[in-house]
Parts: structure tokens; sequence; C-alpha cells
């Protein structure tokens, strides 16, 4: 993957303009809306799972843009990304290639909480992100502002009051109409941008603000509840005007780790990688942030921003008398910015200055573009199902920020979740979802669809209940088996490739299973290890591993049976231990994964359902809509006896939707089902 | 101490954790001396299945894949099994203690012949409390056996195709009945020492919960000082300790008061110290016609046709500018929300004469002095409540019976009692009709289970210590594998406590370290 050179920027422009002329095409399958890092992942999941897709940007030239910082993965979002890459997603590929500095955090803490993650050059993530979708098969990417959503009424055999038809470009052109249509509008929707006492409308400085259309048809044709959040970028420093000797050195790890299952290496060398630095705010900074609240328009505002991703003025006025954290974070390899992460900031240009001149290795700093806030909309996004559609109108499927998150992998995630669905529905194929049981990107977008935000939503491994099993490192076996065979997103080479790792490592397992015998005789092989005194105890090799026993060590001493796996080592050492532990959890999955099947319909007017129901469980269930009974047992306020009573209900119509099938002609006549038409029959 | 194999960065950097804090040597165990024990996945379940209350034979039932262990054990069956589904008499013994505790019949349902289509075991003992709290307690000490949830063996049952679909709508009621009732019970408990003794804990272990949580998420970015994982060693130690410590003399401490809870609430000089004094027969409380006499709540035991009933008369429900009395209503609302059954008493005098302005009436008084059917608006627990209007010697003879014979028409009230204290007309009538309701909540599976109850907290209890454990065996070698320790603990704890969501944990994150990048 990476020995492919994207192509120049130039020619890439120029056959995308050349595309866009010879577009005599006015109908799609799908049509996603923004090229940041959602739409980027729907289009072209949009695209693998066979769809005709049009990507809609403001400006091809922003597409694949870092907005905010140089940097992809950490802790929960390395989670992220690595399942967006196993689904065959564009964003661990592009980090690979674009990466200048890589390291694995937590390292110390054990494999599942692992975080990989790489300093970006922005350049570079551009330039591979727009090639990626370039060379993608049934995707075209087009210049235009969409003024436009077009709607009309719903098929009556779905659920759903509307039904989008398409979309109508700010610059009067006809219609483009098509099955499915994807939002992905960062921060565009409504957008304001914030900088001390001036407020401009915009969703990125320097570029245009997006047209009130869209917000317009999304809170008055549609009806949703939308909400409004608050974010920031801190300003980016010319980085010969920073003194880093005054700043402590963190270098990358020695060996780069890619995030991709399909790399070896990144494009980055080790020995070519940047160092970041670290420094810390003062009492001067805190001054400043003080001395200039009244000149601050955003940090007045009184909506939400996000708790963990804070201003510097929020971080002071929260924890007083603290020196903060501030990372100097490179742009690029031929970038003479630094990005200072931790200072973010809404206050005028000059006192900006004035602040980060307060930090001794920035004394002399200069600004090269001052940082500020934006305010925008987001649609609540319990309106959505798990698939990511909203539930009112069928073929419009949201994410990223609109939904009300943060961050680039959250973006990811959900864009390419998005676009496979946005593609099943054009291409008249039921719906998929993840299950929090399964993956990160399933924990993400249950949170969001059956308990909404109040502040930008960001992952953590805290969320995550099945922390133990959704690894980094088997993100692969969790969902490329299941991307190629269920989803249509993945591959066949890819799939392959998962098939192999999968095989092998369960040979290998079986291989140290069978290695069982007695300690003493471990002993005699493996000299180096200390083992209890008990001589008769039979161990397997898989034990062995459980205990601290490497399984280099193990090859080294059985190199017939089990080299032919050395390089899995490092996966077999967590299996080994971390099998254990998820055994124990199977069947509280196992018991989440049956509920989160049984789905609700969406048209139920719970306020006559028959069954026994208190008033306020059904106030929650209307106003939230689960779309399984899994989800409605998460909800808070649902009593047990409510689960059970919906789970009679979703059994019983389970039952007459087959008798309705069994009356239709040409229908096999089954036992079972004469059984289920008794029951039936009964009164409601 | 580790080979010279190189193992991967992990290995190495739990080397470096290893040897910098005194390196332990590798021992190498079994794996179950390797994993902390109690956290065994096979999931048994056991409980007392015949009523409460005074019966001959008690039914204790287990189901799930220990149902041969615990048989075996408690039965002292040494290999062989009884044939299925045959009576056998044989001595019941505590497995750890080997001392019998009873003589009785042992019953092997094997799968997939029984009601949860599991392997499944029914004892039939002596009906005492002692003994079956005794064998509770036996069962609950075999490993991977735990007491079952409310209606969990339904659940099974429904799980495993056993059920039809009749019945799965009548589980839902099931449930709710058993939830309502340790709804109650535990608000009881809770409001007494015990429960803050538990709450305590659940406070310190989502506290250590969170810690542990913001080291892993954002240590890596964020200045978090290594002491916090420190602090987190030491409560673990210390809340392990007090757990064990709290299993060991557990018998011996608090017991729990068993009786049917039953209250008497109402408008101030309604007549409630009355009928207190008329129910015990003794002046238990004061009585006066000054409106507010009874300021805090006043307690008495009682044997109602046998049955063991907690009296309490509590203060009369009006707003008073008295600080004292103030505090004695909100004694008074909170009692009646822990109570089995209320008796609403009523001055008679107060009823309008129309019988639909009466109803009205009623209920609205109803509504104020029952705070859960006015939160929930939903119809009134006729077998929770009863309505006794006092004083008719106040009333002309012709109106009460109208009264009477009206109120008896009129739906959506509980049932209604006329009586006077004073002449002691309708107490007849009443006590009958208050001695069936009491009989209803004793037969009740879970209304008075104090054993029930106890057993499944030592469950939990145990559980909680038992994943602490998992906590210190892995602190040093996969801090995310330990972290899954305090999770389990917190989860065992939670399961008396309340459910505490990713949500709580991430509040105190927050609260408590300055996140951001």
């Amino acid at each position: 993957m990476l020995s492919k050179k994207p192509p120049l920027l130039q020619s890439f422009l120029s056959l995308v303009s050349r595309r866009v002329s010879h577009l005599a095409q006015q109908q799609y399958d799908v049509i996603v809306v923004g090229g940041g890092h959602a739409g980027t992942e729907a289009a072209a999941a949009a695209a693998r799972v066979g769809a005709e897709t049009l990507l809609v940007t403001q400006k091809i030239n922003t597409v694949g843009a870092l907005s905010c910082n140089p940097s992809l993965g950490g802790v929960g979002k390395g989670h992220l990304v690595k399942e967006v890459d196993a689904l065959d997603g564009l964003c661990g590929r592009a980090g690979d290639w674009a990466g200048i500095h890589f390291s694995i955090l937590n390292r110390s803490k054990g494999p599942a909480v692992w975080g990989p993650r790489a300093q970006l050059d922005r350049q570079r993530y551009r330039e591979f992100i727009q090639s990626e979708l370039l060379s993608t098969p049934g995707l075209t990417v087009l210049e235009g502002s969409v003024e436009e959503l077009l709607v009309t009424e719903p098929n009556p055999e779905e659920p759903g009051r509307h039904r989008v038809t398409g979309i109508r470009l700010a610059n009067g052109s006809h219609p483009i109409s098509a099955s499915s249509v994807v939002l992905t509008t960062g921060t565009f929707l409504s957008g304001s941008l914030f900088m001390g006492q001036t407020t401009s409308p915009g969703g990125r400085i320097g570029d245009a603000p997006s047209s009130a259309g869209l917000s317009h048809t999304l809170r008055e044709r549609l009806g949703l509840r939308i909400g409004r959040l608050r974010t920031g970028t801190p300003p980016r420093i010319v980085k010969d005007s920073v003194d880093l000797s005054l700043a402590d050195l963190h270098p990358p790890d020695s060996h780069p780790t890619p995030f991709s299952f399909l790399n070896t290496r990144t494009r980055c060398k080790p020995e070519e990688q940047l160092p970041c630095y670290l420094t810390r705010t003062n009492a001067g900074v805190e001054r400043v942030v003080r001395e200039s609240l009244h000149l601050n328009h955003h940090i007045q505002e009184d909506i939400k921003g996000p708790r963990y991703c804070p201003s510097i003025e929020s971080r002071v006025l929260r924890f007083p008398g603290r020196r903060h954290q501030v990372w100097l974070e490179p742009e690029g390899v031929t970038s003479d910015l630094l990005y200072p992460q931790g200072l973010s900031m809404t206050m005028p240009p000059d006192i900006q200055l004035r602040l980060i001149r307060e930090i001794p290795a920035m004394h002399r700093a200069e600004i090269h573009t001052p940082g500020y806030g934006v305010q925008y909309d987001f649609v609540c996004p319990t309106q959505l199902s798990p698939a990511l559609q909203v539930k009112s109108t069928q073929g419009l499927f949201l994410a990223g920020q609109i939904n009300g998150t943060t961050g680039y992998e959250e973006a990811a995630a959900q864009g390419l979740w998005a676009g496979v669905n946005a593609a099943r529905w054009a291409r008249a194929m039921p719906p998929v979802a993840l299950s929090r049981t399964e993956s990160y990107i399933g924990v993400l977008i249950d949170d969001l669809v059956s308990r909404g935000v109040t502040e930008p939503y960001r992952m953590f491994t805290s969320r995550a209940e099945f922390r133990t099993y959704l690894r980094p490192d088997n993100a692969d076996l969790r969902l490329t088996l299941k991307g190629f065979e269920e989803v249509g997103c993945v591959s066949s080479l890819r799939y392959q490739e998962a098939v192999r790792v999968r095989d092998s490592l369960q040979d290998a397992l079986a291989a140290l299973q069978a290695l069982a015998q007695s300690s003493s005789k471990w002993r005699k092989k493996l000299p180096d290890i200390r083992m209890s005194e008990n001589k008769c105890t039979i161990l397997s090799g898989v034990e062995l591993l459980q205990h601290n026993v490497s399984f280099e060590m193990l090859a080294s001493a059985f190199p017939e049976c089990l080299s032919p796996y050395i390089e899995f080592s490092q996966r077999l050492n967590i299996e080994a231990v971390y099998n254990l532990h998820c055994d124990k959890q199977k069947k509280e999955m196992e018991r989440i994964q049956k509920e989160e099947n049984m789905s609700l319909p969406q048209d139920i007017d719970y306020f006559s359902l028959p069954v026994s129901l208190s008033q306020e469980v059904r106030e929650i269930l209307d106003r939230v809509r689960p779309s399984t009974l899994g989800s409605a047992a998460r909800l808070h306020g649902i009593t047990p006896a409510a689960v059970v009573n919906l789970l009679g209900y979703v059994v019983h119509t389970g039952q007459r939707e087959r008798i309705r099938h069994r009356n239709q002609p040409d229908q096999k006549e089954e036992k079972e089902e004469e059984h289920s038409a008794r029951n039936a029959s009964l009164p409601q | 101490m580790l080979p010279s194999v190189c193992r991967g960065v992990w290995r190495a950097a739990v080397h470096t954790l290893r040897t910098s804090r005194g390196a332990p040597p590798c021992r190498l165990l079994s794996t179950c001396d390797g994993v902390p024990a109690g956290l065994a996945d096979a999931d048994t379940i056991f409980a007392l299945s015949s009523g409460h209350g005074r019966c001959g034979v008690a039914v204790v039932r287990v189901s799930g894949p220990s149902s041969a262990t615990a048989l075996r054990r408690m039965a002292g069956l040494r290999c062989s099994l009884p044939p299925p589904r045959a009576a056998l008499l044989r001595s019941i013994t505590d497995p750890q203690g080997k001392e019998v505790l009873d003589r009785g019949l042992v019953i092997w349902f094997p799968a997939p012949h029984s009601f949860t289509g599991e392997d499944s075991v029914e004892f039939h003992i002596h009906g005492g409390t002692a003994v079956i709290t005794a064998v509770l307690q036996a069962l609950g000490s075999v490993p991977g056996m735990r007491p079952a949830d409310a209606g969990e063996f339904t659940r099974r049952a429904f799980q495993a195709g056993k059920l039809g679909l009749t019945e799965v709508e009548g589980l839902g009621d099931l449930i709710h009945a058993e939830t309502e009732a340790q709804r109650r019970q535990a608000l009881r408990q809770m409001s007494g020492e015990l429960g803050h003794l538990y709450q305590d804990w659940s406070h310190k272990l989502k506290r250590c919960l969170a810690h542990v949580e913001a080291f892993i998420d954002f240590s890596e970015d964020e200045l978090i000082e290594d002491g916090v994982l420190n602090q987190v060693d030491r409560s673990v130690c210390n809340l392990q300790a007090e757990m064990e410590r709290h299993l060991k003399d557990e018998r011996k401490g608090e017991r729990l008061r068993s009786g049917v809870q039953v209250v008497i609430a109402g408008a101030t000089n309604a007549g409630k110290s009355s009928l207190l004094n008329k129910l015990c027969q003794r002046p238990a409380a004061i009585v006066s016609p000054i409106a507010g006499t009874t300021r805090d709540v006043v307690e008495t035991a009682l044997d109602i046709g046998g049955f063991p009933v907690l009296l309490s008369d509590t203060a009369g429900l009006r707003d008073s500018p008295d600080l004292v009395e103030r505090e004695g209503v909100r004694r008074a609302l909170e009692r009646v929300e822990q109570a089995d059954l209320t008796l609403v008493v009523v001055d008679c005098a107060h009823v309008p004469a129309d019988a639909q302005q009466a109803a009205a009436f009623l209920q609205g008084h109803l509504r104020s002095v029952l705070p859960t059917v006015k939160q929930r608006e939903t119809a009134f627990p006729a077998d929770r409540c009863l309505l006794v209007l006092n004083k008719t010697d106040l009333l002309p003879e012709d109106e009460r019976r109208t009264l009477d014979e009206e109120l008896r028409q009129v739906s959506g009230l509980p049932p209604v009692c006329l009586i006077s204290c004073h002449t002691n007309e309708g107490l007849q009538d009443f006590l009958t009709l208050l001695h069936v309701r009491v009989k209803t909540l004793c037969g009740d599976p879970l209304s008075g289970a104090p054993t029930l109850t106890q057993a499944r907290h030592r469950a939990h209890l145990q559980q909680c210590v038992a994943a602490l454990a998992q906590y210190k065996h892995y602190r040093n070698i996969d801090l995310a594998l330990a972290a899954e320790g305090v999770r389990l603990a917190l989860t065992s704890l939670g399961r008396i406590t309340g459910r505490v969501g990713a949500e709580e944990i991430l509040d105190i994150i927050f609260k408590d370290f300055c996140i951001g990048k």
C-alpha cells in the first residue's frame, strides 16, 4: 500500500475538474456532503460497497485537511483508527503515509489500552486521502456548495415521515438526485467563528460559510432537534521563533508501528521522524487570561464546550494555580510551524501573543495564525438509528461533528459506517449495525443514538464495557471478516490476509496447547525460568505464556512446531493472557447481542402499546425511540419489567409477521407457523 | 530473573516495573492459582422457591452447570448422582463446616428435563428460618454459585424455550412485583447502618476506578501524578480488608428486622395514635385533641394473627412552621415510602357528604400522603394501602350508613374501613381485613426475606473481594486487567447499591483532574 505514490496534487485537481466538467450524470446512489474525515471515509466506504457515489465539497483543495491538531490516534482514538482500518477505511493507511512521529501510548499499561498515535505531515495526509478517493472506482468528487436538501414523501413500506431524493447546489444548477445523502458538515452547520470580541459566520478560518439552506431544511422541513456546541483551536506558532532548548524533548518510538493491518512499515523512516516538545504554562499565562476575560466573547457564552479538550481559558479558570502542559508538535516535514497543543484560545490576537510569550520557550515567539473558537449546530443524535440514518427521513445519514462528536477518529468511524449504510440503503439492502460488544465504533454509535450528547463526545477506553476484548491488536479479527462476509466494505485482498492471520493464530494456539508437559520437563527445556516446585503439575504452552514466558522463548526451545508462527509472537503473547478474561465476559456479551438482535419497530405508538408499561417508561421510549431491545434496556429509567414486557411484544409481533408471510401465496407452510397462527389469533 | 530472550517492549516494561519494585520471583503457577477464585464464569443460581412465613416444607431451587456439584457436596454423594427426577432422603450438610444442617429430600433434574432446561436440583427442607438461612448460605459457599436475580429462573426457562407467550407476559408482572418488593426492602436497609457502610464502599470504589481510568485514558497527555495509583493501591487494600472483616462477623452483626412494616399516616388529628393504641391494646402513643401531638415515629412490634408486624405511628402531615414538626413530617413520609402496608387515617367529618365529591377528596388525600403514587401517576396500589375513616361516632347514624354504602360503589379507591376508636365500632371488621393483608404480605416470596437478602449480599461481597484481588494480582503486570478487577468489584457491589455507569466515572475524572489538550 505504501509503495503507491500519490499523484501530484496538480494532476489530481485537473483530473477531478475533467470529471466534473463531464458531469453528464445527474443521478447517483449516494451523495456525501463534506470532505473532512467523516465525508471522505463515507464516500470511500459507499463506493467500496458498490454504490455510485458523489462527494460534494466546498473546496477540493481542503479534502482530507487536518483542521485542528496534526496528529492521529491516541488512547481510545487509536482503537478507532485500527477499527476503521480493519473495515478497509482510509485513515489508518493515510496515517502510515503521513506520519512523522510514531509512538504507542500507554506502553506500560497492558495491550488492551495501548494507544497507537502519530504526528502527521498535513500536506502528505491530504495528498494521500485525495489520491485514494481519486483512484476509488465509482466515486466522483465535485466542488460546490449545497444549497438545499431535496425531500419528498416517504416510501410507505419503510418507516419514516420523509424521504430524501437528492441535493441542489448553490450556483442554481439543476438538482442532483440520489437514493441516499450523507451529511458530514462538521462545524459548518450555522457555524460562527469567535476571536476576541469579533464574531463572523463560518466553520473554519479561511473558508466560506456554508449556506443557511441546509440548516433550515433540517430544522424546519424535517423538524429535527438541533443543539449547539463549541470548540476551539490554538494559534500556530512560527517554529524558528521558539527557543526549543527551553522545552523538554520527546522523541518518537525508535521503531514506528504502523496503524494499518496491511502495512509492515511506515513511509517515514525511523531516523527521519521529528520530535515533539513539552513545556508548561505559568502564573503569567494565568494572569493574561484573567485580565482579558472581558475581551473574550466565546468564553462568556453559555454553550457547551468539551470538558476534556478545554481552551486554556477554561483550564486556568477551573484549575487555577497549576502548571498546565503544552505540547509543541511539528506540523510537517517541510512546515515551518509548530502546533501548541493545550493552548486553544479565543482572545484577541494581540493578547494571544502576549499570552504565549509568557512561556519561556516562546518568549520571542511569533504567531502565524491566531487561535479562534467555533460554535456550530449539531443534530441531537438520539434521532438517528444505529445505521446513522435519521429515523424520520429515509435515506438521510449523518456523521461526524454534526452528530455532536469531536475528533478526527470519531468522525472517520461514523463516516465509514454511515457510508456503508447509505450505500446499502441505495442498493435496497437491509441496514447493518455494529454491537458495543464487538467494537469501539459500536460503543461510539450506541452511546450517541441511545444516550445523546450534552458536550462534544470523545472516545475513551473507559466507555467500553468489554475493553479486554476490544483491543487494538485484534481489530482485524473482530471486524475484517465480518466487514467482508456480512457488510461488503472490505476488499478480498484484505479479507484473505485476515483469514490467514486468524488461521495461523488458531493453529499456533493449538500447537501451544498441545505442548503440555510437567513442570520439571519445562525446567529442563527452559533453564532460565523459575517455576514453582510442584513437579507433577502439567502445564501447556498457553499457560506458560500466561505467566510471563514469551512466545519467542518457547519457539526457540521448540522450533519444529512453533517457528512457523514467529511473525505473530506479540499477538500470541497477548491472546494467551487475554483469552482467559474474554471467556469470562462471553456470557454477558452474548446476552447483549441477543437483545440487540431484537429490533423495535420505529413507528410504534408507545402510548397505545397494549402491554403493561408505566406512563414514565412510555414517555422515555417515545422520546428516545430505541432501535433495539438492547438499547432500550440501557436507557436510564427503563425497568427490568418494562424490558421483559417489550420482549413479549417483540416476540408477539415477530410471530404475526411470519403469519403475514404465510398467508401470501407461494409460501411454504411450516408446522411452527401454524403454531404461531394459533397464538396470533388471540385477541390483542 | 526474566530470561535473556527479548519479549517485546511490553514485557520489557513489565520487567522494569517488576525490578523497580523489589522483583517478586517469576512464579509459575497453575491457572487456578494464578487467577483469583470466585470469578469463574459458570453461572449457577439458587433461591428459596417456596413462600416465606410459616410453612412446613421449604423448597430451595438450584439451576445451572454447577447444580450437580452442589448436590454432591450438600447431600454427601461421592460420585454417582441420584436417578433423575426421583426423591431421595439425605442429610444435608454444609460443604465447608461438614455439619449437618437438616435432613430432607433432594431431587435431581438433569438438563433438558427441568423447569429451566438446565441441570437443576431441588432441596426440600424444613421450613424454619434458621434451616433455610443455613442452607442458602451453604449453597453460596459452593464455587460458581450465586443467588438468583429477580425472575431469573423464569427468564432462563423462557430462554430455553420452556415457556409459552402467556407465561412470558406474566413474567413481566412477576419481575415487577419482585423488584418492587426488593426496592422497598433495599430502601429500608439502605437507610440503616449497613446501607451507609455499603454506600461508603461504593463511593470509595468509584473513586478508585475513576482514578485508574484517568491514569489509563489520560496520563500520557496530561499531568496525572504517579501518586494517584499508589493512593488507589492503598484504598483497594483497605477496602478488601474491611470487606473481609465484615464477611467474617456478619452473622453476629446487624440482624435485619423481620416483620411486615405497617405505617399509620394521615393528616393531623385524624386519630392515628388512637388507632395505634387500639391495635396494641395499650397506650404506646400519647393522644390528645391538639393537632400535631405526635412528632416522631412511634414503633411497636405486634403479632397480628400469628404474623410479626412492626407498626409505626407517624406525625400528622401538614405544613408547619415548627422545625421539629417539619422533621417529623419528613420522617413520616420516609416511612410511608418504605412501608409494606400503609393505613391512611382520615377524620370522617372532613369527608364531603356527596359520593362523587367524597371520592375525589379521598383520592386527593391519598396523593398527598403516598408520595410514590404522586410521582409515578400509577393506580393506587390497592394491596399496599387501607383507607381508615375514623371518628364515625361523630356522624349521625344515617349519614354514616350512606357514606359507607356510597364509598363501596366508588371505584379507584383502596378498601375503606369506617371505624371509631372511641366506641370500637367497625374495629373488628378492620382487624379482619388487616389480618388478611398481613397474611398475603407474608406469603409474598420476598417481602419479608431477610435471609435471602443476606445470602445475596454475602455472595456479592465475596465476588467484590475476589475482584479486588484481581486488581492486586495484575497491578504491576497489566493495568488494563487490574482496572478490570475494580470494574468487576464495582459491578458486584452495584448489585447491592445500584448500578454505576461509565458517565458517572467520567464525571469523577473530570472533577478530580484537569484533562485537556
